[in-house]
């Protein structure tokens, strides 16, 4: 393990060994939710059929074509709001940053939104489904972003109210720009609207997921680079520079990768609050709040998570399935509130 | 060997924070900042440890300019600590401690990390609180954690002779009378093993006892500099400080009233 991660970037391996088991557990258990949603659905097909080889061609063609991507781009996505989640309150030395609440999901939806309804026009479809979308939510996420690290610059731990104010007015600027591009929109642009802002992973295929597949795992290494530097920068700013921390670097590297790995999600399965928000503080309750330890926990996490509550929208209704940010926010605000009240007593 | 400035004037906010200042912090030696509130003593502090960049004069690292030496190696150089923010998060003290190791790649010192983290807790005497919450924490036992952090930066193997530099803003505030006294013998123990330390005290009998050089500062600039008994003079401190000192020789105690 150690030299795994020492391999990736990871030097000083400031993690113990209570931790590295902890971070393990939590890779067998996503690897066990990425199996169990694999064979679960409208179609099951148990695991024994796949190893024999005895399954059909429809089974194959479901498992490889439809059920693979969906469970995968769950995965990513659960994977990239954790780690982003992680990584945006360590930057913001911030308990209650998560991508959704603080405005950087709406950021790329809105990204996104402009490019369905004005991109369409603009480029003759050759570029748009596979890597225009993505880009369009990623530069909306990185706006965001930098635009909140400047507008709470110098409030330190003490602009957990202004972020969070900040974010709400985010999202109200991104609801209503989404608004008038869903009013100006054609019928075809609307319809392709409307399905995305669903928010869901289905229907995903192949093409749509490989951009994003690569996206998102730079990103998530990219992070895993400088969590060592995410511990220090918890000092101060000016305590992490006495330390050899390159302040602006980190701070660039940090806002690039979170707003490529959530634009990346956004782009691909609509908006989904909380996970980024409720995953880092479980993590942190099992093992600890170092950085090393956090990301990647994290990542594993918010993709066990993920894949657990797609698997629940498309199995507890069938045949219809219950869109996938209902059930994460059903788990995450009521966590939101008791994390208010545990800040509030400390 | 010194961390030195030459004629370096300091702008913040467009106000002139320091103006023509030159000091110079040797190996083996002490050098206390003394002076009243805003007077600079913190912004020179900043200043020679690569915090804030002079508008005039330079600043030398062992006779290189501060400029064309890198944060790592800075790093690596000097260890600062100074007026400390709230940490969000429940660290443990040991991680707290353990942020002071400056990761030096693969050098002989990264196998000796284990080692110098219990060496430094055995020296700033926190083992009991080293499994605790950082956060729980009194004011004065959380600095004397960020000494500790501060003194692993400067961690050196005993058969290693690299320069390294020590710069401490108010150390003992919070400190109880014990660990005052604690922290300066350990302070004191760093130079005579080769540390250049400058510090910023308050305590004026503290820098009497402690300092090998005092520099006093006062509205931007240095008043006196030179050895504790030479500058610490009732006529010149009552005119600082603007209040009655009395100064008597050997030991050397300063009253005030």
């Amino acid at each position: 393990m150690n030299n795994f991660l020492s391999v990736i970037g990871i030097k000083n391996i400031h993690i113990s060994s209570r931790q590295i088991i902890i971070l393990n557990v939590f890779v067998i258990i996503s690897c066990i939710c990425f199996l169990m949603a694999s064979v679960t659905g409208s179609i099951n097909v148990p695991i024994g059929d796949i190893i024999r080889g005895d399954i059909s061609e429809l089974t194959k063609i479901v498992l490889i074509e439809i059920r693979l991507p969906r469970v995968i781009l769950a995965a990513l996505v659960g994977a990239s709001l954790g780690i982003s989640g992680a990584a945006l309150q360590g930057l913001f030395r911030n308990p209650l940053a998560d991508p959704g609440l603080i405005g950087v999901s709406a950021g790329a939806a809105l990204g996104a939104t402009l490019v369905i309804v004005l991109g369409s026009s603009m480029s003759n479809g050759l570029f748009l489904g596979s890597f225009l979308l993505p880009l369009g939510a990623i530069s909306g996420a990185m706006f965001v972003i930098m635009m909140l690290y400047l507008l709470t610059k110098g409030f330190g731990y003490q602009g957990v109210t202004y972020m969070l104010l900040i974010g709400i007015a985010v999202n109200a600027i991104a609801g209503v720009g989404i608004g008038i591009l869903t009013f100006i929109s054609t019928d075809s642009e609307l319809r392709g609207l409307t399905f995305w802002t669903m928010g869901s992973f289905g229907g995903v295929t192949w093409p749509l997921l490989i951009p994003a597949i690569v996206i998102i795992l730079i990103s998530i290494s990219s992070m895993m680079t400088v969590s060592r530097n995410l511990d220090l920068i918890q000092l101060g700013e000016p305590e992490a520079y006495r330390l050899g921390v390159d302040v602006k670097k980190l701070k660039y590297k940090i806002i690039i990768s979170c707003a490529a790995a959530v634009g990346a999600s956004v782009s691909l399965s609509g908006m989904i609050g909380f996970v980024g928000l409720v995953v880092p503080h479980l993590v942190r309750l099992f093992g600890g709040v170092n950085h090393n330890y956090l990301l990647p926990s994290s990542a594993f996490v918010g993709a066990a998570l993920m894949i657990t509550a797609d698997m629940l929208s498309r199995t507890i209704i069938q045949p219809a399935e219950l869109p996938v940010g209902l059930i994460t926010s059903a788990i995450g605000s009521p966590f939101f509130l008791w994390l208010i009240f545990r800040i509030k007593r400390s | 060997m010194s961390i030195r400035c030459e004629s370096i004037d300091i702008n913040l906010n467009k106000r002139e924070i320091l103006k023509n200042i030159s000091v110079e912090v040797n190996e083996k030696e002490i050098l206390s900042i003394i002076g009243p509130n805003g007077a600079g003593k913190s912004t020179l502090l900043k200043s020679l440890a690569g915090d804030i960049n002079p508008i005039k004069g330079n600043i030398f690292y062992d006779e290189k300019n501060i400029n064309n030496i890198n944060i790592q190696e800075r790093a690596f150089t000097r260890s600062v600590m100074s007026q400390l923010q709230p940490i969000a998060f429940d660290f443990s003290v040991k991680e707290i401690v353990e942020m002071g190791w400056v990761d030096r790649g693969e050098s002989e010192y990264a196998d000796q990390f284990d080692d110098a983290v219990n060496e430094v807790i055995h020296k700033c005497g926190v083992k009991d609180l080293i499994n605790r919450n950082f956060n729980t924490l009194s004011g004065g036992e959380q600095r004397r954690i960020h000494f500790a952090r501060t003194l692993l930066q400067l961690w050196r193997p005993s058969n290693s002779d690299d320069p390294k530099y020590l710069f401490l803003d108010e150390p003992t505030a919070n400190l109880d009378l014990t660990y005052e006294i604690k922290l300066l013998n350990i302070v004191k123990e760093i130079a005579q093993e080769g540390a250049g330390v400058m510090l910023v005290l308050h305590d004026l009998n503290l820098a009497a006892k402690f300092s090998d050089k005092v520099a006093i500062l006062k509205s931007g600039s240095i008043i006196d500099i030179g050895l504790p008994k030479d500058v610490l003079r009732s006529t010149l401190l009552s005119d600082i400080y603007e209040i009655d000192v009395e100064v008597k020789d050997d030991p050397l105690l300063i009253t005030y009233y």
